[in-house]
Protein backbone atom coordinates (compact mmCIF):
# COMPACT_ATOMS: atom_id res chain seq x y z
CA UNK A 1 0.00 0.00 0.00
CA UNK A 2 2.96 2.86 0.51
CA UNK A 3 3.72 2.40 -3.18
CA UNK A 4 0.24 3.85 -3.94
CA UNK A 5 0.40 6.13 -0.86
CA UNK A 6 3.84 7.34 -2.56
CA UNK A 7 2.76 7.79 -5.71
CA UNK A 8 -0.72 9.39 -4.69
CA UNK A 9 0.84 11.76 -2.81
CA UNK A 10 3.64 12.86 -5.06
CA UNK A 11 1.01 13.18 -7.85
CA UNK A 12 -1.69 15.07 -5.48
CA UNK A 13 1.00 16.98 -4.29
CA UNK A 14 1.57 19.20 -8.22
CA UNK A 15 -2.06 18.92 -8.69
CA UNK A 16 -2.86 20.94 -5.46
CA UNK A 17 -0.29 23.39 -5.74
CA UNK A 18 -2.00 23.89 -9.41
CA UNK A 19 -5.12 23.87 -7.64
CA UNK A 20 -4.43 26.63 -5.08
CA UNK A 21 -2.05 29.03 -7.67
CA UNK A 22 -5.12 31.29 -8.74
CA UNK A 23 -6.81 31.46 -5.80
CA UNK A 24 -3.72 32.68 -3.85
CA UNK A 25 -1.25 33.92 -6.24
CA UNK A 26 -0.75 38.14 -6.83
CA UNK A 27 -3.48 40.00 -8.47
CA UNK A 28 -2.71 41.36 -11.45
CA UNK A 29 -5.63 44.00 -14.00
CA UNK A 30 -6.70 40.73 -15.13
CA UNK A 31 -8.50 39.46 -11.64
CA UNK A 32 -10.76 42.68 -11.76
CA UNK A 33 -12.01 41.82 -14.42
CA UNK A 34 -15.69 40.04 -14.50
CA UNK A 35 -15.60 36.44 -14.80
CA UNK A 36 -18.57 36.71 -17.89
CA UNK A 37 -16.44 38.57 -19.58
CA UNK A 38 -12.87 36.89 -19.49
CA UNK A 39 -14.88 33.03 -19.98
CA UNK A 40 -16.69 34.35 -23.09
CA UNK A 41 -13.01 35.63 -24.14
CA UNK A 42 -11.27 32.85 -23.26
CA UNK A 43 -13.70 30.77 -25.27
CA UNK A 44 -13.48 33.00 -28.38
CA UNK A 45 -9.54 32.63 -28.29
CA UNK A 46 -9.83 28.93 -27.97
CA UNK A 47 -12.06 28.76 -31.18
CA UNK A 48 -10.10 31.01 -32.74
CA UNK A 49 -7.25 29.02 -32.22
CA UNK A 50 -8.35 26.31 -33.64
CA UNK A 51 -10.31 27.13 -36.46
CA UNK A 52 -6.96 27.85 -38.10
CA UNK A 53 -3.24 26.29 -39.41
CA UNK A 54 -2.57 29.92 -41.10
CA UNK A 55 0.93 30.34 -39.44
CA UNK A 56 -0.05 34.10 -39.65
CA UNK A 57 -2.89 33.44 -37.73
CA UNK A 58 -1.62 31.63 -35.09
CA UNK A 59 1.63 34.31 -34.55
CA UNK A 60 -0.82 37.04 -34.47
CA UNK A 61 -3.22 35.44 -31.53
CA UNK A 62 -0.10 34.22 -29.75
CA UNK A 63 1.88 37.65 -29.98
CA UNK A 64 -1.54 39.48 -28.81
CA UNK A 65 -2.57 36.93 -25.83
CA UNK A 66 1.54 37.37 -24.50
CA UNK A 67 0.87 41.34 -24.87
CA UNK A 68 -2.14 41.57 -23.20
CA UNK A 69 -0.91 38.73 -20.53
CA UNK A 70 2.16 40.47 -19.48
CA UNK A 71 0.47 44.22 -19.53
CA UNK A 72 -2.58 43.24 -17.21
CA UNK A 73 -0.25 41.21 -14.52
CA UNK A 74 -0.37 37.37 -15.84
CA UNK A 75 3.14 36.43 -14.55
CA UNK A 76 4.72 34.57 -17.28
CA UNK A 77 6.73 32.72 -15.90
CA UNK A 78 3.62 31.19 -14.23
CA UNK A 79 1.96 31.24 -17.63
CA UNK A 80 4.67 28.91 -19.24
CA UNK A 81 4.98 26.72 -16.44
CA UNK A 82 1.77 25.62 -16.43
CA UNK A 83 1.63 25.04 -20.43
CA UNK A 84 4.79 23.74 -21.59
CA UNK A 85 4.48 20.13 -20.50
CA UNK A 86 1.47 19.55 -22.57
CA UNK A 87 2.60 21.55 -25.81
CA UNK A 88 6.06 19.44 -25.50
CA UNK A 89 3.71 16.49 -25.14
CA UNK A 90 1.67 17.50 -28.76
CA UNK A 91 4.75 17.97 -29.89
CA UNK A 92 6.14 14.44 -29.37
CA UNK A 93 2.61 13.26 -30.58
CA UNK A 94 2.71 14.72 -33.96
CA UNK A 95 6.65 14.65 -34.69
CA UNK A 96 6.32 11.50 -36.40
CA UNK A 97 4.93 13.87 -39.57
CA UNK A 98 8.57 16.22 -39.25
CA UNK A 99 9.69 14.36 -42.60
CA UNK A 100 6.48 13.96 -44.30
CA UNK A 101 4.95 17.87 -43.61
CA UNK A 102 7.81 19.79 -41.99
CA UNK A 103 5.31 22.26 -41.11
CA UNK A 104 2.32 20.27 -39.75
CA UNK A 105 3.99 19.38 -36.32
CA UNK A 106 4.91 23.09 -35.48
CA UNK A 107 1.43 24.39 -36.91
CA UNK A 108 -0.71 21.67 -34.40
CA UNK A 109 2.15 22.32 -31.12
CA UNK A 110 1.16 26.22 -31.37
CA UNK A 111 -2.43 25.41 -32.00
CA UNK A 112 -2.59 23.49 -28.48
CA UNK A 113 -0.18 26.51 -26.99
CA UNK A 114 -2.04 28.95 -27.89
CA UNK A 115 -5.73 26.97 -26.61
CA UNK A 116 -3.64 26.56 -23.07
CA UNK A 117 -2.73 30.11 -22.85
CA UNK A 118 -6.08 31.03 -23.94
CA UNK A 119 -7.42 29.26 -20.81
CA UNK A 120 -5.43 29.83 -18.51
CA UNK A 121 -5.78 34.25 -19.14
CA UNK A 122 -8.88 32.43 -17.37
CA UNK A 123 -7.55 30.08 -14.78
CA UNK A 124 -4.93 32.24 -13.23
CA UNK A 125 -6.91 34.80 -12.82
CA UNK A 126 -10.27 33.59 -11.89
CA UNK A 127 -11.36 32.37 -8.46
CA UNK A 128 -13.63 29.33 -8.81
CA UNK A 129 -16.90 30.77 -6.93
CA UNK A 130 -16.17 33.80 -9.99
CA UNK A 131 -16.58 31.13 -12.52
CA UNK A 132 -19.26 29.08 -10.87
CA UNK A 133 -21.30 32.97 -10.68
CA UNK A 134 -20.37 33.34 -14.17
CA UNK A 135 -21.88 29.75 -15.53
CA UNK A 136 -25.08 30.47 -13.11
CA UNK A 137 -25.07 34.08 -15.12
CA UNK A 138 -24.75 32.16 -18.34
CA UNK A 139 -28.52 30.28 -17.26
CA UNK A 140 -26.17 26.77 -16.99
CA UNK A 141 -28.55 24.91 -14.51
CA UNK A 142 -28.34 26.03 -11.04
CA UNK A 143 -28.23 22.12 -9.46
CA UNK A 144 -25.32 21.61 -11.24
CA UNK A 145 -23.35 25.20 -10.71
CA UNK A 146 -23.95 24.47 -7.08
CA UNK A 147 -22.87 21.22 -7.10
CA UNK A 148 -19.64 22.24 -8.89
CA UNK A 149 -18.93 24.92 -6.85
CA UNK A 150 -19.89 21.96 -3.66
CA UNK A 151 -17.16 19.65 -5.41
CA UNK A 152 -14.66 22.20 -5.58
CA UNK A 153 -14.85 23.07 -2.04
CA UNK A 154 -14.99 19.50 -0.91
CA UNK A 155 -11.93 18.33 -2.72
CA UNK A 156 -9.28 18.99 -0.51
CA UNK A 157 -11.31 17.73 2.40
CA UNK A 158 -12.13 14.21 0.95
CA UNK A 159 -8.50 13.97 -0.18
CA UNK A 160 -7.55 14.04 3.40
CA UNK A 161 -9.96 11.64 3.66
CA UNK A 162 -8.82 9.01 1.57
CA UNK A 163 -4.95 9.74 2.67
CA UNK A 164 -5.76 9.08 6.38
CA UNK A 165 -7.49 6.11 5.36
CA UNK A 166 -4.72 4.83 3.13
CA UNK A 167 -2.15 5.61 6.30
CA UNK A 168 -4.42 3.84 8.71
CA UNK A 169 -4.31 0.35 6.46
CA UNK A 170 -0.57 1.05 5.96
CA UNK A 171 0.25 0.87 9.24
CA UNK A 172 -1.83 -1.99 10.32
CA UNK A 173 0.15 -3.84 7.48
CA UNK A 174 2.34 -6.58 9.04
CA UNK A 175 3.39 -7.92 5.67
CA UNK A 176 4.36 -7.32 1.95
CA UNK A 177 1.68 -8.17 -0.24
CA UNK A 178 1.21 -9.18 -4.17
CA UNK A 179 0.18 -7.04 -6.22
CA UNK A 180 -3.18 -8.57 -6.49
CA UNK A 181 -3.54 -8.31 -2.56
CA UNK A 182 -2.65 -4.82 -3.12
CA UNK A 183 -5.39 -4.16 -5.68
CA UNK A 184 -7.86 -6.02 -3.48
CA UNK A 185 -7.13 -3.86 -0.59
CA UNK A 186 -6.99 -0.62 -2.51
CA UNK A 187 -10.53 -1.88 -3.74
CA UNK A 188 -11.77 -1.68 0.02
CA UNK A 189 -10.12 1.62 0.91
CA UNK A 190 -11.92 3.07 -1.91
CA UNK A 191 -15.26 1.39 -1.35
CA UNK A 192 -14.65 2.93 2.64
CA UNK A 193 -13.98 5.80 1.51
CA UNK A 194 -16.91 6.33 -0.85
CA UNK A 195 -18.94 5.31 2.43
CA UNK A 196 -17.84 7.76 4.23
CA UNK A 197 -18.54 10.50 1.55
CA UNK A 198 -21.62 9.11 0.94
CA UNK A 199 -22.35 9.44 4.59
CA UNK A 200 -20.72 12.84 4.36
CA UNK A 201 -23.15 14.17 1.74
CA UNK A 202 -25.77 13.12 3.68
CA UNK A 203 -25.24 15.03 6.77
CA UNK A 204 -23.93 18.09 4.36
CA UNK A 205 -27.88 17.98 3.21
CA UNK A 206 -29.30 17.94 6.19
CA UNK A 207 -27.30 20.84 6.99
CA UNK A 208 -27.96 22.82 3.71
CA UNK A 209 -31.59 22.02 4.21
CA UNK A 210 -31.86 23.69 7.64
CA UNK A 211 -29.30 26.48 6.48
CA UNK A 212 -32.01 27.23 3.28
CA UNK A 213 -29.95 25.62 0.90
CA UNK A 214 -28.03 28.82 -0.33
CA UNK A 215 -24.74 27.66 -1.95
CA UNK A 216 -23.37 30.88 -2.86
CA UNK A 217 -24.47 34.52 -4.33
CA UNK A 218 -22.41 36.80 -6.00
CA UNK A 219 -23.07 40.41 -7.83
CA UNK A 220 -21.01 41.40 -10.73
CA UNK A 221 -21.56 45.14 -12.71
CA UNK A 222 -19.78 45.57 -16.22
CA UNK A 223 -17.74 48.57 -15.83
CA UNK A 224 -15.42 50.88 -17.63
CA UNK A 225 -12.54 48.14 -16.97
CA UNK A 226 -15.08 45.16 -18.80
CA UNK A 227 -15.64 47.81 -21.71
CA UNK A 228 -12.61 48.69 -22.07
CA UNK A 229 -11.35 44.33 -22.10
CA UNK A 230 -13.95 43.52 -24.50
CA UNK A 231 -12.74 46.19 -26.77
CA UNK A 232 -9.56 44.78 -27.10
CA UNK A 233 -10.75 41.05 -27.21
CA UNK A 234 -12.79 42.06 -30.14
CA UNK A 235 -10.09 44.26 -31.44
CA UNK A 236 -8.18 40.78 -31.40
CA UNK A 237 -11.10 38.89 -32.69
CA UNK A 238 -11.78 41.75 -35.67
CA UNK A 239 -7.95 41.39 -36.73
CA UNK A 240 -8.04 37.63 -36.55
CA UNK A 241 -10.93 37.46 -39.21
CA UNK A 242 -9.46 39.98 -40.90
CA UNK A 243 -6.12 37.89 -41.50
CA UNK B 1 -7.45 10.02 -22.16
CA UNK B 2 -8.85 14.05 -21.80
CA UNK B 3 -8.76 15.61 -25.02
CA UNK B 4 -7.69 18.83 -25.24
CA UNK B 5 -8.51 21.67 -27.15
CA UNK B 6 -6.54 21.37 -30.75
CA UNK B 7 -7.28 17.77 -31.22
CA UNK B 8 -10.87 17.87 -32.32
CA UNK B 9 -12.24 19.69 -35.30
CA UNK B 10 -14.84 21.77 -34.79
CA UNK B 11 -17.55 20.42 -36.54
CA UNK B 12 -16.73 17.46 -34.50
CA UNK B 13 -16.18 19.03 -31.01
CA UNK B 14 -20.04 21.03 -31.77
CA UNK B 15 -21.70 17.49 -32.16
CA UNK B 16 -20.36 15.78 -28.93
CA UNK B 17 -21.51 19.23 -27.11
CA UNK B 18 -24.93 19.13 -28.43
CA UNK B 19 -25.07 15.29 -27.82
CA UNK B 20 -23.93 15.68 -24.55
CA UNK B 21 -26.23 19.17 -23.53
CA UNK B 22 -29.01 16.32 -24.72
CA UNK B 23 -28.28 13.86 -22.34
CA UNK B 24 -26.91 15.98 -19.64
CA UNK B 25 -30.21 18.43 -19.97
CA UNK B 26 -32.30 14.78 -19.92
CA UNK B 27 -30.65 13.86 -16.38
CA UNK B 28 -31.13 16.83 -15.00
CA UNK B 29 -34.36 16.80 -16.10
CA UNK B 30 -35.22 13.45 -14.35
CA UNK B 31 -33.72 14.60 -11.22
CA UNK B 32 -35.24 18.04 -11.02
CA UNK B 33 -37.20 16.85 -7.85
CA UNK B 34 -34.83 15.11 -5.84
CA UNK B 35 -32.77 16.93 -3.20
CA UNK B 36 -29.18 15.94 -4.52
CA UNK B 37 -27.05 19.08 -4.60
CA UNK B 38 -24.56 18.06 -2.09
CA UNK B 39 -24.60 14.24 -3.35
CA UNK B 40 -23.55 15.32 -6.49
CA UNK B 41 -20.91 17.56 -5.00
CA UNK B 42 -19.25 15.31 -2.37
CA UNK B 43 -19.36 12.06 -4.50
CA UNK B 44 -17.53 14.52 -7.32
CA UNK B 45 -15.05 15.64 -5.02
CA UNK B 46 -14.50 12.09 -3.56
CA UNK B 47 -14.55 10.98 -7.49
CA UNK B 48 -11.91 13.64 -8.30
CA UNK B 49 -10.21 12.64 -4.96
CA UNK B 50 -9.84 8.77 -5.67
CA UNK B 51 -8.98 9.45 -9.16
CA UNK B 52 -4.99 10.81 -8.18
CA UNK B 53 -4.40 7.09 -6.60
CA UNK B 54 -1.88 5.39 -8.52
CA UNK B 55 -1.90 2.01 -8.96
CA UNK B 56 1.40 0.29 -9.26
CA UNK B 57 1.14 -1.82 -12.27
CA UNK B 58 4.06 -4.70 -12.10
CA UNK B 59 7.04 -3.54 -14.61
CA UNK B 60 7.74 -0.04 -13.07
CA UNK B 61 4.88 1.74 -14.32
CA UNK B 62 0.89 3.06 -12.59
CA UNK B 63 -2.37 4.05 -13.57
CA UNK B 64 -5.31 6.08 -12.36
CA UNK B 65 -8.77 5.13 -11.36
CA UNK B 66 -11.41 6.95 -13.49
CA UNK B 67 -14.58 5.68 -11.68
CA UNK B 68 -17.24 6.31 -14.28
CA UNK B 69 -18.62 2.83 -14.33
CA UNK B 70 -18.30 3.07 -10.52
CA UNK B 71 -20.70 6.08 -10.40
CA UNK B 72 -22.93 5.16 -12.66
CA UNK B 73 -23.26 1.78 -10.23
CA UNK B 74 -23.49 3.55 -7.26
CA UNK B 75 -25.36 6.77 -8.46
CA UNK B 76 -27.18 5.73 -11.05
CA UNK B 77 -26.80 6.51 -14.67
CA UNK B 78 -28.15 10.27 -14.87
CA UNK B 79 -26.72 11.00 -10.94
CA UNK B 80 -23.30 9.22 -12.02
CA UNK B 81 -23.18 10.81 -15.39
CA UNK B 82 -23.75 14.43 -13.88
CA UNK B 83 -21.00 13.51 -11.35
CA UNK B 84 -18.87 12.75 -13.84
CA UNK B 85 -19.65 16.11 -15.83
CA UNK B 86 -18.71 17.99 -12.51
CA UNK B 87 -15.33 16.46 -12.41
CA UNK B 88 -14.61 16.91 -15.81
CA UNK B 89 -15.90 20.50 -15.63
CA UNK B 90 -13.23 21.18 -12.82
CA UNK B 91 -10.77 19.26 -14.48
CA UNK B 92 -11.04 21.77 -17.56
CA UNK B 93 -11.69 24.95 -15.70
CA UNK B 94 -9.22 24.57 -12.71
CA UNK B 95 -6.88 22.20 -14.23
CA UNK B 96 -6.23 22.68 -17.75
CA UNK B 97 -7.15 19.11 -17.91
CA UNK B 98 -9.42 18.38 -20.90
CA UNK B 99 -10.06 21.22 -23.33
CA UNK B 100 -12.94 23.79 -23.28
CA UNK B 101 -14.11 22.65 -26.81
CA UNK B 102 -13.41 19.06 -26.29
CA UNK B 103 -15.39 19.69 -22.80
CA UNK B 104 -18.88 17.80 -24.68
CA UNK B 105 -16.37 15.11 -26.00
CA UNK B 106 -14.91 14.51 -22.83
CA UNK B 107 -18.08 14.38 -21.08
CA UNK B 108 -19.41 12.04 -23.66
CA UNK B 109 -16.76 9.82 -23.40
CA UNK B 110 -16.25 9.45 -19.53
CA UNK B 111 -19.32 10.63 -18.33
CA UNK B 112 -21.71 9.13 -20.58
CA UNK B 113 -20.48 6.42 -22.29
CA UNK B 114 -18.70 5.22 -19.68
CA UNK B 115 -21.14 5.67 -16.94
CA UNK B 116 -24.44 3.98 -19.11
CA UNK B 117 -22.63 1.47 -20.30
CA UNK B 118 -20.98 0.69 -17.16
CA UNK B 119 -24.22 0.86 -15.49
CA UNK B 120 -26.12 -1.45 -17.32
CA UNK B 121 -23.45 -4.21 -17.84
CA UNK B 122 -23.56 -4.25 -13.94
CA UNK B 123 -27.29 -4.59 -13.92
CA UNK B 124 -27.59 -7.55 -16.64
CA UNK B 125 -24.29 -9.33 -15.12
CA UNK B 126 -24.95 -8.78 -11.89
CA UNK B 127 -27.83 -11.20 -11.45
CA UNK B 128 -25.25 -14.02 -12.37
CA UNK B 129 -22.31 -13.19 -10.78
CA UNK B 130 -22.17 -9.46 -9.00
CA UNK B 131 -17.99 -8.90 -8.48
CA UNK B 132 -17.98 -10.15 -12.48
CA UNK B 133 -20.55 -7.93 -13.32
CA UNK B 134 -18.64 -4.78 -11.57
CA UNK B 135 -15.29 -6.14 -13.15
CA UNK B 136 -16.81 -6.04 -16.51
CA UNK B 137 -18.92 -2.92 -16.09
CA UNK B 138 -15.49 -0.83 -14.97
CA UNK B 139 -13.33 -2.50 -17.70
CA UNK B 140 -15.53 -2.65 -20.99
CA UNK B 141 -17.07 1.04 -19.83
CA UNK B 142 -13.34 2.70 -20.00
CA UNK B 143 -12.14 0.33 -23.21
CA UNK B 144 -15.32 1.37 -24.66
CA UNK B 145 -15.05 5.36 -23.82
CA UNK B 146 -11.61 5.32 -24.61
CA UNK B 147 -12.55 3.98 -28.18
CA UNK B 148 -15.01 6.85 -28.61
CA UNK B 149 -12.49 9.40 -27.85
CA UNK B 150 -9.65 7.38 -30.38
CA UNK B 151 -12.70 7.64 -33.00
CA UNK B 152 -13.05 11.24 -32.34
CA UNK B 153 -9.45 12.57 -32.82
CA UNK B 154 -8.92 10.16 -35.80
CA UNK B 155 -12.20 11.20 -37.49
CA UNK B 156 -10.51 14.99 -37.17
CA UNK B 157 -8.59 16.42 -39.98
CA UNK B 158 -6.33 19.08 -37.14
CA UNK B 159 -5.25 15.59 -36.33
CA UNK B 160 -3.39 13.64 -38.37
CA UNK B 161 -3.64 10.86 -37.91
CA UNK B 162 -6.33 8.05 -39.12
CA UNK B 163 -8.47 5.95 -36.99
CA UNK B 164 -6.38 3.04 -38.16
CA UNK B 165 -4.05 4.17 -35.47
CA UNK B 166 -6.21 6.38 -33.57
CA UNK B 167 -8.77 3.60 -32.80
CA UNK B 168 -6.48 0.65 -32.01
CA UNK B 169 -3.98 2.92 -29.68
CA UNK B 170 -6.67 4.31 -27.66
CA UNK B 171 -8.46 1.00 -27.58
CA UNK B 172 -5.54 -1.50 -26.83
CA UNK B 173 -4.12 0.71 -24.51
CA UNK B 174 -7.25 1.09 -22.43
CA UNK B 175 -8.14 -2.36 -22.59
CA UNK B 176 -4.58 -3.54 -20.23
CA UNK B 177 -5.17 -0.28 -18.29
CA UNK B 178 -9.31 -0.89 -18.07
CA UNK B 179 -8.28 -4.54 -16.08
CA UNK B 180 -7.09 -2.00 -12.98
CA UNK B 181 -10.34 -0.07 -13.35
CA UNK B 182 -12.49 -3.30 -13.45
CA UNK B 183 -10.69 -4.77 -10.51
CA UNK B 184 -10.97 -1.37 -8.57
CA UNK B 185 -14.72 -1.28 -9.29
CA UNK B 186 -15.60 -5.17 -8.03
CA UNK B 187 -13.42 -4.45 -5.01
CA UNK B 188 -15.81 -1.42 -4.03
CA UNK B 189 -18.40 -3.74 -5.02
CA UNK B 190 -18.08 -6.04 -3.20
CA UNK B 191 -17.32 -4.10 -0.35
CA UNK B 192 -20.25 -2.15 -0.43
CA UNK B 193 -22.07 -5.45 -0.82
CA UNK B 194 -21.47 -6.30 3.04
CA UNK B 195 -21.79 -2.70 4.22
CA UNK B 196 -24.47 -1.00 2.70
CA UNK B 197 -25.96 -2.77 -0.03
CA UNK B 198 -29.10 -0.54 -0.07
CA UNK B 199 -26.55 1.63 -2.17
CA UNK B 200 -26.48 -1.08 -4.94
CA UNK B 201 -29.85 -1.29 -5.23
CA UNK B 202 -31.11 -1.02 -9.06
CA UNK B 203 -32.02 3.15 -9.83
CA UNK B 204 -34.80 3.46 -11.45
CA UNK B 205 -34.28 4.45 -15.17
CA UNK B 206 -37.54 4.25 -18.10
CA UNK B 207 -36.84 1.94 -20.48
CA UNK B 208 -37.83 4.48 -23.39
CA UNK B 209 -34.85 7.08 -22.27
CA UNK B 210 -32.40 4.01 -22.01
CA UNK B 211 -33.11 3.12 -25.42
CA UNK B 212 -33.19 6.78 -26.73
CA UNK B 213 -29.84 7.02 -25.00
CA UNK B 214 -28.29 4.15 -26.20
CA UNK B 215 -29.51 5.25 -29.54
CA UNK B 216 -27.53 8.57 -28.92
CA UNK B 217 -24.22 6.94 -27.97
CA UNK B 218 -24.95 4.04 -30.88
CA UNK B 219 -25.19 6.73 -33.52
CA UNK B 220 -23.41 9.42 -32.36
CA UNK B 221 -19.87 7.82 -34.34
CA UNK B 222 -22.05 8.53 -37.43
CA UNK B 223 -23.20 11.77 -36.43
CA UNK B 224 -19.45 12.85 -35.93
CA UNK B 225 -18.96 11.59 -39.00
CA UNK B 226 -21.89 13.43 -41.34
CA UNK B 227 -20.11 16.92 -39.06
CA UNK B 228 -16.57 15.88 -40.67
CA UNK B 229 -18.23 15.40 -44.14
CA UNK B 230 -20.14 19.11 -43.88
CA UNK B 231 -16.87 20.14 -42.86
CA UNK B 232 -16.19 23.95 -41.09
CA UNK B 233 -15.78 27.16 -42.40
CA UNK B 234 -16.62 30.75 -42.01
CA UNK B 235 -20.73 30.76 -42.11
CA UNK B 236 -20.14 34.02 -44.28
CA UNK B 237 -17.64 32.92 -46.42
CA UNK B 238 -19.65 30.15 -47.36
CA UNK B 239 -22.85 32.16 -47.92
CA UNK B 240 -21.14 34.45 -50.53
CA UNK B 241 -19.47 31.43 -52.36
CA UNK B 242 -22.55 30.10 -52.89
CA UNK B 243 -24.28 33.47 -53.78
CA UNK B 244 -20.75 34.08 -56.15
CA UNK B 245 -20.05 37.28 -54.83
CA UNK B 246 -16.61 39.10 -54.87
CA UNK B 247 -15.17 41.41 -52.34
CA UNK B 248 -16.00 45.21 -53.18
CA UNK B 249 -15.33 46.99 -49.62
CA UNK B 250 -16.73 50.55 -49.42
CA UNK B 251 -13.54 51.25 -47.59
CA UNK B 252 -10.25 49.80 -48.06
CA UNK B 253 -9.11 51.01 -44.69
CA UNK B 254 -5.79 52.49 -44.03
CA UNK B 255 -3.98 49.28 -43.84
CA UNK B 256 -5.66 47.28 -46.92
CA UNK B 257 -4.93 44.02 -47.14
CA UNK B 258 -1.77 44.52 -44.34
CA UNK B 259 -0.01 46.35 -46.37
CA UNK B 260 0.96 50.08 -46.63
CA UNK B 261 0.62 51.75 -50.16
CA UNK B 262 3.92 52.55 -51.43
CA UNK B 263 5.93 50.02 -49.45
CA UNK B 264 7.04 47.12 -50.38
CA UNK B 265 4.52 44.41 -49.41
CA UNK B 266 6.80 42.16 -47.08
CA UNK B 267 7.83 45.55 -44.84
CA UNK B 268 4.39 46.32 -45.05
CA UNK B 269 2.81 43.59 -43.49
CA UNK B 270 5.28 43.48 -41.26
CA UNK B 271 4.97 47.44 -40.33
CA UNK B 272 1.03 46.40 -40.45
CA UNK B 273 1.76 43.95 -38.17
CA UNK B 274 3.46 46.27 -35.50
CA UNK B 275 1.11 48.77 -35.63
CA UNK B 276 -1.44 45.74 -34.85
CA UNK B 277 0.51 45.04 -31.53
CA UNK B 278 1.09 48.34 -30.60
CA UNK B 279 -3.06 48.97 -30.71
CA UNK B 280 -3.20 45.67 -28.89
CA UNK B 281 -0.95 47.11 -26.21
CA UNK B 282 -2.41 50.80 -25.76
CA UNK B 283 -5.91 49.00 -25.38
CA UNK B 284 -4.56 46.27 -22.63
CA UNK B 285 -2.53 49.70 -21.06
CA UNK B 286 -6.62 51.49 -21.16
CA UNK B 287 -7.53 48.46 -18.87
CA UNK B 288 -4.92 48.35 -16.96
CA UNK B 289 -5.43 52.45 -16.34
CA UNK B 290 -9.31 51.93 -16.08
CA UNK B 291 -8.47 49.29 -13.03
CA UNK B 292 -6.21 51.43 -11.19
CA UNK B 293 -8.93 54.45 -11.24
CA UNK B 294 -11.45 52.17 -9.96
CA UNK B 295 -9.19 51.17 -7.28
CA UNK B 296 -9.02 55.17 -6.69
CA UNK B 297 -12.67 55.33 -5.82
Amino acid sequence: MHVVLEKTLKNASSYFQNFLIHEYGVRGTLHAIDARVKLLSSFSFVILAVSTFDLEKLLFLLISLLAVSTVLGVNLKSLFKRVWLFTVFSFIVVSPFLLQNPEYPFLFTLRVLITLISLQLLVMTTSFAEICFAMRSFKIPQLFVHALWLAYRYILVVFQDIVSILLARESRRVAKGSHRDLWKKGGEAIGLFFLRSIERAERIQLAMASRGEKIFEMRAKVGMLEIIYITLSAFIILWWLAL
Amino acid sequence: MHIPDGYLDLSIAGIFFILSFIVLGYSLYRLRSEKLTSLFGVLSAAIFAAQMLNWPIPGGTSAHFVGGSLAGILLGPYAGALAMAIVLTIQTLVFNDGGITAWGANVWNMAIVNVFLGYYLYQFLSKFNRNLGAFIAGWLGITVAAIFAGFEIGLSTSFAYGLSITIPVMGLWHAILGVIEGIITAGVVAYLATRRADLLEKKEVGRASFALIAVLIALSPIFAYFAEIVGYSEPLENAAEMLELEESPIYEGLLPDYTIPGLDPYIGTLISGAIGVMIVLMLAYAVRYARSSRKDT
